[in-house]
């Protein structure tokens, strides 16, 4: 009897232990500065394709590497050792060494939405919806939208999802920012298998530089997969083709046909 | 993080063209996933006529028959960016029907297998569609 009680004693301390753990590691956010609620809004109107001149997609965050020719040992990264082991041991699908035929990107093998920040390296355009309450974000690809809730604040303990929970407001009249916790750890951040955690705290800030000009500038802060926070940035150009001409939908059996009339041949040896 | 299940290699496949292309931008042969597949030196020139002009995701798909001059047909399937992409590039999915003449410009597979990726096509009436290109959602690098 008194073995079962040290044993209920020991793991009920052990779950307790593993709780309070848990709830530490859980990421914060930020919330809006007091003068934000009446800080004048960024106009973000327009449709904003990747900007070819800076940068274009890419394949990797690194904005030392957006090739992703130095996988595992960009100088901007801070890997922790098991991200950098897990970056290493999955297989893209692009870049230098793409692994056709055997990727392991989740987004590719199972057509599960690609989160935020992965959705800026594909060749899509994105629209800002702007309202008092939220900036909608909507993309060409899925299509998928987030939302961004203005002047409020994050729950406390927000559900790990997909695209998070954003948060957002406006600075010097030409920025958004928007800060993002609760997601899944189920996303690449990019094309080249950078993981995270549900950690991750992503800081977005949205500059309008001039009429034709977006600038895009990050900051992951992980701390379940990085040392420390680093950057990243997106650059956009504003087009006028107009927006969401043709949807580009994930769909398995448009892939398998595709599959099997030019991927698989092409692959047979 | 757990390491995720491989999917079947040939679904795999697919979408490793597929994010390839889509993640590609011009010139198509810098950086998509199937470098190591098709033969981008050069593209190999087939006269030839439409059967099948296929406007869809993840690719479209360019169904062509060449006839050499023993007369043996030959059928070949080139692939594009995906629609929205090509949207930007000045395509629509009547760009190209079924009994048009044409000249193929195709990045051929390196097994020889009858499939590859368009480069360009010149229509009979001499109007040329070209696949690669910058466009404005996906434009290259510097």
């Amino acid at each position: 009897m008194r073995n079962r009680l040290m044993l209920l004693g020991s793991l009920s301390v052990g779950v307790l232990t593993f709780t309070l753990t848990v709830s530490a590691q859980a990421p914060k956010g930020a919330t809006p500065p007091p003068q934000a609620a009446n800080a004048k809004p960024a106009d973000l109107s327009g449709d904003w394709a990747p900007d070819g001149r800076r940068g274009g997609i890419g394949q990797s965050l690194s904005v030392s590497d957006i090739r992703g020719t130095k996988r595992g040992a960009e100088d901007d990264i801070p890997y922790l050792p098991w991200a950098r082991e897990k970056t290493m041991s999955e297989r893209t699908s692009t870049g230098p060494d793409p692994q056709f035929g055997n990727t392991t990107d989740p987004q590719v093998l199972y057509c599960e939405p690609p989160g935020v920040p992965h959705i800026y390296l594909w060749p899509i355009k994105h629209r800002f919806v702007q309202t008092p309450e939220a900036v909608y974000i909507l993309h060409e690809l899925g299509p998928f939208y987030r939302v961004v809730w203005m002047n409020a604040k994050h729950p406390e303990d927000p559900d790990p999802q997909w695209w998070g929970h954003s948060i957002g407001w406006y600075e010097n009249g030409d920025t958004l920012v928007v800060d993002t916790i609760g997601f899944t750890d189920k996303t690449w951040l990019d094309q080249m298998g950078h993981p995270h955690t549900e950690q991750l705290h992503l800081t977005e800030r949205y500059k309008r530089v001039d009429a034709n000009t977006l600038e895009l500038r990050m900051v992951i802060d992980d701390p379940g997969a990085y040392s420390k926070p680093w950057n990243a940035e997106r650059n956009f150009t504003m087009s006028k083709t107009g927006f969401l001409r043709y949807q580009q939908i994930c769909s398995v059996r448009e892939n398998k046909r595709f599959e099997d009339n030019l991927a698989k041949p092409a692959l047979n040896k | 993080m757990t390491n995720k299940p491989l999917i079947s290699r040939a679904c795999a496949g697919l979408i490793a063209l597929t994010i390839g292309l889509l993640a590609t931008s011009a010139p198509l042969r810098a950086h998509h996933g199937a470098t190591n597949v098709y033969d981008f030196s050069k593209p190999v020139v087939l006269k030839g006529t439409i059967t099948k002009f296929e406007w869809l995701n993840p690719h479209n798909q360019i169904y062509f028959d060449v006839t050499d001059e023993k007369g043996t047909v030959s059928h070949w399937i080139a692939a594009t960016e995906p629609p929205q992409v090509m949207l930007e590039r000045g395509w629509t999915r009547r760009s190209l029907k079924e009994g048009d003449e044409v000249t193929v410009y195709i990045f051929a597979a390196k097994n020889g297998a009858k499939v590859g990726n368009l480069q360009k096509i010149v229509l009979a009436d001499g109007k040329e569609l070209t696949a690669a290109g910058a466009p404005a959602a996906a434009a290259p690098a510097k």
